[in-house]
């Protein structure tokens, strides 16, 4: 069979009525010629030659304008596309100043050891063909000890990660002496992933290395780069405290690109049900893959990649024998040499589909694919703008497709393409000050340096915390500095990223002489992925989970082949600790504060390939987590609920309808990812709360309580509806949405008012199956009572 | 489209955060808040230790010490000399002077050092604040130590508050300027670092790091590893140096009681720690005699000193120094203690057969089996030499049949070896 070309194949697509039926938008992104510079005169002829044997005989104009700034000594924050050529404008000035003075040392951070890999054999690539002696070398967690020495002596390019900066560079500062007396440049790429808690902490180990710096007599010139968002230059601002210098006005050729919103088919007005995101991902990916047309799919969890892997894997085996790697997985989990060979695989081709989470958003190098399907809509405008990156480079047409699941979210965007493509990207956030966070920096920089009185450190006066500490017994004064005096490492305390560092390894056992370590989980995703009995899949393969072992963190697991996958159930409660604000809204009390919430993974449900029929529950027992964040509260008297004609339980069920549907909207409200916050309902206390049983929905005393204790009355509590920052410490969101209480609950009874459907849906209250039948109906009763429908 | 309005007047300012609480309220809030949080992690504030109730001592009623003045300030410093007729342990201290050098350089694997004397030698040991290193644990107390021709004098430079540090820093920098190498234990992984450190942070120049290092660590582990439980100093003291402590303070204790004394500035929280330090000092001054003297080893009666001496000639042959290494050997040969018999046999046939003395070790091998029929290595070695040298295969199959007919206890590998040799073997006999 002959294979279409992409441009033949959208055409095709515009005149496929059934298709064309779901569109919702489709627009064409025309291509840009670009805007070519010559090389400043300054740069090395040395280095334009090689660049030139690259095929690089002249630069882009963002890169030139980057360029002269830097080597001005201004701080610059760059924001093109992929594959602008962003990371050449800090490599030449870079090498090129160490090229003039040997001694000058440079610090590149990147979010994930991947893309320092990465840069760190760009780097090489390029010294390797100027011939001359500068080293580069990644430093992290897996640089063996041996090598350490000679890297923080010699290493002119050093490229790490922040968390490595924070517990391993910055504190031993000393034996970098070196890098730091010679620090020129700083190098901060994948700007935007540092927003909320992880940007947070990272503006405080950036105020920690400027402060190392100043103790060194150094300044370095800050050089960020960033995707597309909305307030790239603010960010940079924010993050590095200091004003710099904004360069987005791209002068690199882009392919043309069409893009389409798709909605997929209601297959059940009645329950409101779409068709899932899943389903038409498969067909088009594997039309797309069968003509040839190298194609990614984003989809939005790690179960999803598995799912639509096996789907396609089956697809294409039925046909022809194809090799292992024609369709593959690639997620966060797989061992690292997979995930390389992944990554060479797409750039030789020899990969023609890979579905994928946001793992591939960065910039690990795939080479140019041609086709992106996003299955699910990523939980950000600037995430969905940087998958789509993914497919087409620098020439020909290419193609990226969103298909929206049923969630408001999604069927916001794909249903207002207006808001999607004329809508700037998210704003990022930072609330460096956020006490905790500043507390954990203010330490492990007193433990780097001792402080003086008067010294700043961020925009507070800090002397109060210090003086805390110093109450506290870990800080000593003496002479108006105070010194670290505890025998601790402070910076061990604190992860810059919400997730704990510790891993469970799956070890797979089906050959008992030989277990193999086939992938990782990360701390909190191993409770509801490798528990006892779990079905987990790697590269499409199934393994059943024989058995969790917490304490040596090692799932062991066996191959088998059966037709259905699991879904972990859990429960989540939520205490008040500490309520900041209050504040009376008509016959409603909203608050939002500091809480407790506690999870706990107690079943889970087997769900059957392709037709998701549910098969049966299991029981799993594993310890609870938990966490302090912040949150945003609203307590609905019960007398209030009493009046209303309805049972308790349907009752409970319109709450839930309503949480569901709030928890969406403040997503929206907030622009933020959906998984950003979390939602549940109980009351103030953490004595009763909701939880979803197998059959319904029960009030349940206090987290111990037995699966099928008998469910307590709505009118011996007062249910609370929390929407909680779902990272430890919380970012700052739930602050917001306590100011945004009124309109959050009026859009509410928009959205639910004006949904179509008839008892509840996805869209709205949440699919009846989880909610029931009533929850629409009762939501909306509630809305009213408080005047809000 | 109110949303899109909304979200406008959200976000754009970000940079200027509106109407900030009142600041005092919100540290109420967050003591408040903290507080829960630590009293659920009970080892964050460790409360001050009990025992040391009652009226407060000074630090000079417990240490005899004087306050010492330079360019940079203040600290507390304890002068002591013990005079070479005193012992320590099983040791005399006139011990010192006759230190061989050319051993301590080959101990140290530092050539340098065998140029100099044993007076250039500046003996150190520190109490810090920590143990896990990083720019925010100091070094409150230094130990130092130098034999002077008459005494071995100590020195300990004590910070009695953390503005103390830069002036004891600057005063052990001076010393040092004046010794040629340094000893210390453990002190290439630890103090070495950790002081070094010190000086980058007080802005001192660093006289330690330049200077030739003998590491007691490495060596004893390597000489006396094979009968001690541990590697710690403690140890070696009580097992090889016959000398026990009395109520010594346990390493892990010395940071806090340093804490609690910054606080309380009762001198008995830290006398403990000046005399674990002294002995520290001591200690590594005969251990490094009872080490160099391993190596001028003579025949001794103790079975036990031959293990010591098997690893003696292991280090021996590291350094190069085979002449010497095969003395050790060809002695320990006919020890009594099999183990290192054999052992001794291996390596030293293993030398010869090396250097082509084939009769040398044929005469080792032979001995070897000769009270032992089954020794595998050297029924190996002795049947390779039968059949690749001397073409005798007969008797190369005799030795590895009687291997394999009496060697129940052959390892898979081992029988598969000796198996194979078999086959081969009879196909050239056969032949």
């Amino acid at each position: 069979m002959a294979t279409l070309a992409i441009e033949e194949l959208v055409s095709r697509m515009k005149s496929n009525r059934r298709f064309m039926e779901n569109v919702t938008a489709m627009r064409e992104i025309p291509s840009n010629e670009g805007t070519f510079r010559p090389f400043p005169e300054w740069v090395r002829p040395e280095i334009a030659s090689i660049l030139g044997k690259r095929g690089i005989k002249q630069l882009y104009s963002h890169q030139v304008h980057a360029m002269e700034s830097v080597r001005e000594g201004r701080d610059v924050v760059l924001v093109t596309p992929t594959a602008s050529g962003k990371t050449l404008c800090y490599n030449l000035p870079v090498l090129q100043r160490i090229m003039e003075e040997s001694e000058t040392r440079a610090l590149y951070l990147f979010p994930t050891k991947a893309l320092a890999q990465d840069q760190m054999h760009e780097v090489h690539g390029l010294i390797g063909d100027l011939g001359v002696n500068i080293r580069t070398y990644t430093y992290d967690g897996d640089t063996p000890a041996d090598a350490r020495q000679a890297i923080r002596k010699q290493g002119h390019v050093v490229v790490t990660n922040p968390d490595m900066l924070h517990t391993g560079i910055l504190p031993h500062h000393t034996k970098w002496q070196k890098l730091f007396t010679n620090l020129r440049y700083v190098v901060i790429d994948e700007l935007h992933v540092y927003r909320g808690v992880f940007g947070s902490h990272l503006t405080n180990v950036i105020r920690r290395l400027v402060r190392i710096c100043r103790f060194y007599g150094c300044d370095p010139v800050f050089i960020c780069c960033s995707a597309t968002v909305a307030n790239p230059r603010e960010h940079a601002e924010n993050l590095l405290e200091r004003s710099v210098e904004l360069i987005d006005k791209s002068g690199a050729p882009a392919a043309s690109k069409t893009f389409i919103l798709f909605n997929p088919p209601i297959v059940n007005r009645e329950l409101g049900i779409r068709q899932s995101a899943l389903t038409p991902s498969r067909k088009i990916a594997a039309d797309l893959i069968g003509n040839d047309i190298q194609t990614i799919i984003f989809t939005t969890s790690r179960l999803n990649v598995e799912v639509l892997t096996k789907y396609l894997k089956d697809q294409f085996s039925r046909k022809k024998p194809l090799g292992d790697q024609f369709v593959t997985g690639y997620r966060g989990g797989y061992l690292p040499n997979l995930r390389r060979k992944v990554e060479q695989g797409l750039r030789n081709r020899e990969v023609m589909g890979v579905v994928s989470t946001n793992a591939l958003e960065l910039g690990v190098d795939i080479g140019d694919l041609e086709a992106c399907i996003m299955a699910g809509y990523p939980g950000s405008i600037a995430s969905t703008w940087q998958q789509a990156g993914r497919a087409g480079r620098r020439k020909g047409h290419s193609l990226a497709m969103l298909i929206s699941r049923s969630s408001p979210m999604d069927q916001f965007i794909v249903e207002n393409p207006d808001y999607f493509f004329a809508s700037s990207p998210e704003h990022c956030r930072v609330n460096p000050d956020n006490l905790l966070i500043l507390l954990h920096h203010l330490k492990s920089a007193a433990f780097e340096l001792p402080f003086e009185r008067g010294e700043k450190f961020g925009n507070e006066n800090i002397e109060e915390l210090l003086d805390y500490l110093e109450e506290k017994g870990v800080l000593h004064r003496v002479d108006d500095r105070w010194h670290w005096a505890a025998e601790s490492y402070p910076a061990d305390e604190v992860s810059l990223r919400s997730i704990n560092p510790e891993n469970v390894v799956i070890v797979d056992t089906s050959n008992a002489g030989d277990h193999q370590v086939i992938a990782e989980a990360d701390w909190d995703s191993a409770f509801t992925t490798v528990h006892d009995d779990a079905i987990y899949m790697v590269e499409s393969q199934q393994y059943h989970v024989d058995h969790l072992d917490l304490e040596r963190k090692k799932a062991y697991v066996k191959k088998v082949d059966v037709d259905y996958y699991t879904d972990a159930m859990t429960y989540t409660n939520v205490r008040v600790i500490d309520s900041f604000e209050t504040g009376r809204h008509g016959n409603l009390i909203a608050e939002h504060g500091e809480v407790q919430v506690v999870r706990k993974v107690v079943g889970y449900k087997k769900i059957k390939f392709y037709t998701s029929e549910n098969l049966g529950y299991g029981d799993v027992t594993l310890p609870e987590k938990d966490m302090h964040t912040t949150s945003y509260w609203f307590t609905i008297p019960r007398d209030l609920l009493s009046n209303l004609p309805y049972t308790q339980a349907e009752i409970i069920d319109g709450l839930a309808g309503l949480a569901y549907s709030l928890h969406h909207l403040a997503a929206i409200i907030l622009m933020a990812d959906i998984r950003d916050i979390d939602r549940s309902i109980g009351d103030k206390s953490g004595e009763w709360f909701v939880r979803h049983g197998r059959d319904k929905r029960m009030i349940i005393a206090g987290p111990h309580a037995d699966q099928d204790e008998e469910g307590v009355r709505t009118d011996s509590f007062d249910p609370t509806i929390f929407i909680f920052d779902a990272y430890p410490g919380g970012i700052g969101f739930s602050d917001l949405l306590y100011r945004e209480h009124e309109e959050l609950l009026t859009s509410a009874g928009n959205l639910i008012r004006s949904c179509p459907c008839a008892h509840g849906c996805p869209s709205c209250v949440g699919p009846i199956l989880e909610v029931g039948t009533m929850a629409k109906e009762v939501a909306l009763a509630i809305l009213r009572l408080v005047g809000r429908a | 489209m109110s949303i899109r309005r909304k979200l406008e007047r959200l976000t754009g300012e970000t940079g200027s955060r509106e109407k900030a609480p009142d600041r005092s309220q919100e540290i109420g809030a967050l003591r408040r808040r903290i507080d829960i949080i630590m009293r659920r992690r009970p080892e964050v504030a460790a409360p001050l230790r009990s025992g040391f109730d009652g009226e407060r001592v000074d630090l000079g009623d417990v240490v005899r010490g004087d306050e010492v003045e330079n360019d940079h300030g203040r600290f507390f410093l304890v002068h002591d000399e013990i005079p070479s007729s005193s012992r320590h342990g099983s040791r005399r201290i006139e011990e010192i002077s006759s230190l061989d050098m050319r051993r301590a350089a080959l101990i140290a694997n530092e050539d340098e050092i065998a140029g100099f004397h044993c007076t250039d030698g500046l003996f150190l040991d520190t109490e810090t604040t920590g143990l896990s290193g990083g720019t925010g644990t100091i070094a409150f107390l230094i130990g130092i130590g130098w034999f002077d021709g008459n005494a071995f004098v100590t020195e300990q430079l004590f910070a009695r508050d953390f503005s103390e540090e830069r002036a004891a820093l600057a005063y052990l920098s001076d010393l040092a300027r004046r010794k040629r190498f340094l000893i210390t234990f453990n002190g290439k992984s630890f103090d070495v670092g950790l002081l070094s450190s010190r000086f980058i942070m007080n802005r001192l120049p660093d006289p330690l790091s330049v200077l030739p290092h003998l590491d007691l660590l490495h060596p004893s582990r390597r000489l006396l590893g094979h009968r001690l439980e541990n590697s710690r100093l403690g140890t070696i003291e009580q097992e090889v140096l016959g000398f026990r402590r009395e109520g010594d303070i346990p390493g892990s204790e010395i940071p806090q009681r340093y804490f609690d004394w910054l606080r309380r500035r009762d001198g008995r929280l830290v006398g403990d720690i000046f005399e674990h330090n002294r002995l520290d000092v001591i200690s590594m001054a005969t251990l490094t005699v009872h080490l160099t003297g391993l190596l001028g080893y003579e025949p001794v009666r103790d079975d036990c000193l031959h293990e010591d001496a098997l690893a003696v000639a292991r280090l021996l042959l590291d350094r190069g120094c085979e002449d010497e290494a095969q003395g050790f050997l060809s002695s320990l040969f006919c020890s009594k203690n099999r183990g290192v018999a054999d052992e001794a046999g291996r390596i030293l046939s293993l030398i010869c057969k090396r250097k082509g003395n084939w009769t040398e070790s044929v005469r080792i091998w032979e001995e070897m089996i000769t009270g032992n029929a089954c020794h595998l290595f050297a029924v190996e070695e002795l049947a390779k030499w039968c059949e690749h040298r001397e073409g005798d295969f007969d008797r190369a199959l005799n030795l590895v049949q009687t291997v394999l007919e009496n060697g129940h206890y052959l390892s898979i590998t081992e029988r598969n070896s000796f198996t194979y040799r078999l086959d081969r073997l009879k196909r050239r006999v056969g032949k």
